[in-house]
């Protein structure tokens, strides 16, 4: 077999390959910065256009997309802070704290290396997808498969923070949401309120922006034409060589654990991009130093999600199971091109499992070094007034979400859960249990149900199970022996001194609302069939009582409250609200003039003239790109 | 002498209409194929496998623009159709049973007014049903002597997998359906761990994936859905695998007669828009007729097109297009079934499988 690799190589390096390989590099790259549109947008995007060539042009093409997707968004998620795609969530927390800090450039030289480790890493397991990775992934039953989500949910314990229980509504939030729409099986349809929009649940873009994005840009727009702290430096890439090289281990155990999350089909990078970070703070001497700025989170999630997205072409080459939604367009491409994965097919067309390694691994490289040579031209932007980078971002978020299912609902999601992910922040609630939560809601219900339904309670005695429990239990009696004989330290009693962090106010609301709602699901949950109700309870039984605490405690000192960062950013929210009223009336075309010219003139307070050119550069371009992803930006009742 | 003349009216008339279908242009225009389903599924590979063909055969070679508007579990894209559809032909809906299921069964949310709409034309997407060497079972015949309990793996009753298991119900199969899966894709990777042993899978991938692994003992086909004969009953073999018996034989076989009753009668209703009319092109109510003239003389050029011969071959085992008042009337009629079928599904799915409506 190996005798294909380098005919395959050569063929590769065609001109006209190489070209519809660096084309569809450009096109992932460039969706990659861009938060909320992804893997699968670019793809999409890309797929009229590999009809027009040969079959090697056009799966290198979407392959170049694929691979770079998770290298380019490490610059948003450091840069802005906003994750250039949801599984660079840990990226944007570890990562721009650390820009914050001066330390931009090794977050994004750790970031850029470590997502091509989990590229090459990825690309290698796929040359060995027979001998090696077939039998793996034959081997990871249901029960199997509901143990990882376990082990994740095991390692998100660990991202709670210092405040228990605002870690734990955090993620318990997370859970419930993800528990809206059908249950196992489909019998029932949980907290739909009959809105045929819920009917799938939440997408996971949406889920993600609302959460970390939303927030990012109303404080940018607040911040207005001030340049608050400087241009981030990214001058010297020594630091991250350096950051690379001493977290070179954590980085591969990470791309490994990257590789597993690929076999799995149908879960996507961010779940194992959590796990790879919950191991990353796990395996730390000083946990508490994550979520303020710890390469190690960065290093760990770069190596994983690039990892991901690779090993998801192994299911899908190997038995024609997409392992993730780009690998599935992926699939549908090669299926237009006459080629059905399956195990023959790397017999029978060996030439294109090796076009397709060469692709993945030269795109991993020249994508990392193409970051490497335009981030610090990226990074002077930062210079710019805030609202102006904001401007062009609200309107890319928008269109983001606007690809799950085109239609208003995603917007109103949108602007939903960035209420809550913006009052998170100001609460000073952690986000990442929320986003975890709702990412491994939807395998652990499943899978739990399968393992029951096939197996009884038998599958707990599979040894595939009982290996992954003795992995998850050993660590932590090995600690609590180790612990028993030193004499206990007592820092871990200072949760209700850091039960206030945060604006109270906001702490207040948050928690009383989402108590109520907690309450309203319940009550509504005991229409559902036991089975159905499992999921939404493991969330709303210990969610109850957390958020009536919060409301508690935060209650008490609700009177001493002054003004705050929060108070002053309602305005911004409220306009982002009216904005989305205004797509919903007058369609997007109508409703996006005014709102670029307030973030412009109102937030930025931009000179009329470069205002005013910039502003239809955005407005061109945000039309340009809704045409090309959806045949036009959605209209209003009136227009 | 009669027939002669009735056959040389009949002539003159198609040649009528040819000539009313050839005024139908639709050269400059794009005609826009909404799938609501997301791009990597198999409706939407089907409906680019399409496209070229379409845009040749269409008179006015008109651009073709697949869109996809995935979901609600399609019902999304179909809602979104009822509001956006043009009666002038450029917008089709493209889609399968997952769509018309829930109109039948008049859940919740669905808008959309599917026995109301046109038909273009419509493509077969039958399925196989096969099992593991494990059970013993050598051929359908011997599917009642399992050695193992039957377990089948699906993703929900009330979606694709409804006339498989009405199936089982028909031949009187004591199966244990676990659904809750997220795609056939993730069952067939069940099946071939050995956690379930009795699946079907649809035309492209039986082909190309079950096929092989028949070859190398590590399946057993069993069956076709069947397709519909001269008389608009589902009795005769599918042609996909022309070797398996229908659901129809094997009950003879296994009973001695021929399958009849509501059992019967809903997965005749239910399997031809699922399996003989799986992927539909539906248009506009008020699409003239002269529009859907013109789709059925493509369609009908389509099959006559050697490259498409040769490409579905490959990809279907040689499925062909159906179009014409025929296949309408037949696809309304199974979007209508009696109310004795549609209660007996709503009774089956609710107490069975925990559907609630």
């Amino acid at each position: 077999m190996l005798e294909h690799a380098l005919p395959a190589f050569l063929a590769l390096i065609d001109p006209i390959r190489i070209g519809a390989l660096l084309a569809g590099m450009a096109v992932g790259m460039i969706f990659g910065m861009l938060p909320g549109l992804g893997g699968v947008a670019a793809v999409s995007i890309l797929l009229p256009f590999i009809y027009l060539l040969d079959d090697y042009s056009g799966l290198a093409m979407l392959l170049g997309a694929v691979a770079v997707v998770y290298t380019a968004d490490t610059i948003t998620s450091v840069l802005l802070g906003a994750p250039g795609s949801p599984a660079s969530a840990p990226t944007a927390i570890e990562g721009h704290a650390l820009a914050k800090q001066g330390k931009a450039a090794e977050a994004l030289g750790v970031g850029f290396l470590a997502s091509m480790v989990g590229g090459l890493l990825g690309a290698v397991i796929l040359l060995f997808a027979i001998p090696v990775a077939g039998p793996i992934v034959l081997s990871l039953g249901t029960p199997e498969l509901f143990m990882f989500a376990v082990v994740g949910l095991f390692f998100a314990s660990s991202m709670l923070g210092k405040n228990l229980a605002k870690g734990l509504g955090a993620a318990l939030f997370g859970i419930f949401i993800g528990s809206i729409g059908p249950a196992s099986a489909e019998a029932d349809f949980r907290f739909t309120l009959d809105q045929v929009y819920l009917l799938d649940g939440l997408s996971l873009t949406i889920v993600a922006l609302g959460l970390f994005g939303v927030a990012e840009v109303i404080a940018m727009l607040a911040s207005g034409g001030g340049i608050s702290g400087g241009a981030v430096p990214v001058t010297n890439w020594r630091d991250g060589f350096v950051g690379f090289v001493k977290h070179r281990w954590l980085i591969l155990r990470s791309a490994f654990i990257g590789v597993f999350g690929g076999f799995v089909p149908a879960v996507g990078a961010s779940a194992s991009t959590w796990v790879a970070y919950g191991h990353a703070i796990r395996s730390s001497k000083e946990p508490k130093k994550f979520g303020k700025g710890d390469i190690r989170g960065v290093a760990a999630a770069e190596g994983a999600n690039n990892a991901t997205i690779i090993s998801d072409l192994i299911p899908t080459l190997l038995f024609s199971v997409p392992g993730g939604p780009a690998a599935a367009i992926f699939l549908g491409a090669m299926f237009s091109f006459g080629y059905y994965p399956g195990p023959r097919m790397i017999t029978q067309n060996p030439d294109i499992m090796f076009l397709i390694v060469w692709s993945v691994a030269l795109a991993s490289v020249i994508g990392a070094l193409v970051c490497f040579a335009v981030t610090p031209a990226l990074a002077r932007l930062t210079k710019l007034p805030f609202a102006l980078i904001a401007a062009p971002l609200v309107l890319v978020m928008v269109m983001g979400a606007y690809q799950s299912t085109g239609t208003m609902g995603d917007m109103v999601m949108l602007l939903l859960l960035g209420l809550v992910g913006w009052a998170m922040k100001h609460a000073d609630w952690p986000r990442a249990p929320a986003l975890v939560g709702f990412v491994l809601a939807d395998p652990m219900e499943q899978y739990f149900w399968l393992s029951n339904q096939i197996h009884g309670w038998s599958w707990l005695a599979r040894p595939g199970v009982i290996i992954i429990i003795l992995l998850l239990v050993t660590p932590l009696l090995y600690r609590w022996w180790k612990a028993r004989n030193v004499v206990a330290d007592s820092s871990s009693t200072d949760d209700s001194a850091d039960a206030n962090t945060g604006d109270v106010r906001v702490n207040f609301s948050l928690s009383l609302v989402l108590l109520a709602v907690f309450v309203w699901a319940f009550v509504s949950s005991l229409e559902f069939s036991p089975d159905s109700r499992l999921l939404p309870w493991l969330a709303l039984l210990p969610g109850i009582p957390t958020f009536a605490l919060l409301v508690y405690q935060s209650s008490k000192k609700l009177g001493l409250s002054e003004k705050t960062a929060a108070l002053s950013e309602i305005p911004y929210l409220l306009a982002l609200g009216i904005y989305v009223l205004g797509i919903y009336l007058f369609g997007f075309y109508l409703a996006t003039v005014p709102f670029v010219a307030w973030m412009l003139f109102g937030c930025a307070s931009s000179r009329p003239i470069t205002g005013l050119a910039y502003g239809v550069v955005i407005y061109g371009l945000s039309m340009f790109l809704f045409g090309l992803l959806r045949g036009g930006p959605p209209g209003g009742i009136f227009f | 002498m009669i027939r002669n003349k009735l056959k040389k009216l009949a002539v003159v008339g198609t040649a009528f209409f040819a000539l009313e279908a050839a005024a139908v242009d639709f050269s400059g225009k794009t005609i826009e194929i909404v799938v609501p389903f997301s791009p990597g599924g198999a409706t939407f590979v089907s409906a680019k496998f399409l496209e070229p063909y379409l845009e040749k055969h269409l008179p006015g070679n008109p651009d073709i623009n697949v869109v996809d508007r995935p979901g609600g579990g399609s019902i999304l894209g179909a809602n979104w159709f009822e509001k956006n559809a043009k009666s002038d032909g450029t917008t089709i809906l493209f889609t399968t049973s997952s769509t018309a299921n829930p109109f039948v069964l008049g859940k919740k949310g669905v808008e959309y007014r599917l026995a109301d709409y046109r038909i273009a034309y419509s493509h077969p997407f039958s399925a196989v049903a096969y099992t593991s060497p494990g059970t013993g079972i050598k051929t359908a015949k011997d599917v009642k002597n399992s050695k193992q309990p039957l377990v089948y793996g699906g993703i929900a009753a009330a979606a694709s997998d409804l006339p498989g298991l009405l199936s089982f119900e028909v031949l009187g199969l004591d199966v244990k359906s676990v659904l809750g899966f997220k795609g056939r894709g993730p069952a067939r990777l069940a099946f071939a761990q050995g956690e379930t042993n009795l699946d079907y899978q649809f035309t492209p991938v039986y082909l190309t994936q079950v096929v092989p692994s028949v070859a190398e003992g590590k399946a057993v086909p069993l069956w076709t859905g069947g397709a519909v004969d001269s008389e608009g009953k589902l009795r005769k073999r599918d042609p996909i695998a022309p070797e398996l018996p229908s659901v129809y034989e094997v009950h003879k076989q296994l009973y001695g007669k021929e399958p009849s009753g509501i059992k019967w009668q809903a997965f005749e209703a239910i399997a031809s828009v699922t399996y003989a009319y799986g992927l539909t092109a539906y248009m506009h109510p008020d699409t003239s007729q002269d529009i859907l003239d013109a789709f059925a003389k493509a369609a009908n050029d389509i099959n006559n097109d050697p490259a498409f011969q040769a490409e579905s071959k490959k990809v279907t085992n040689g499925a062909r297009l159906s179009a014409g008042p025929e296949t309408e009337k037949a696809i309304k009629g199974a979007l209508k079934p009696s109310p004795e079928v549609k209660k007996y599904l709503v009774d089956l799915l609710s107490s069975k499988f925990g559907v609630k409506f």
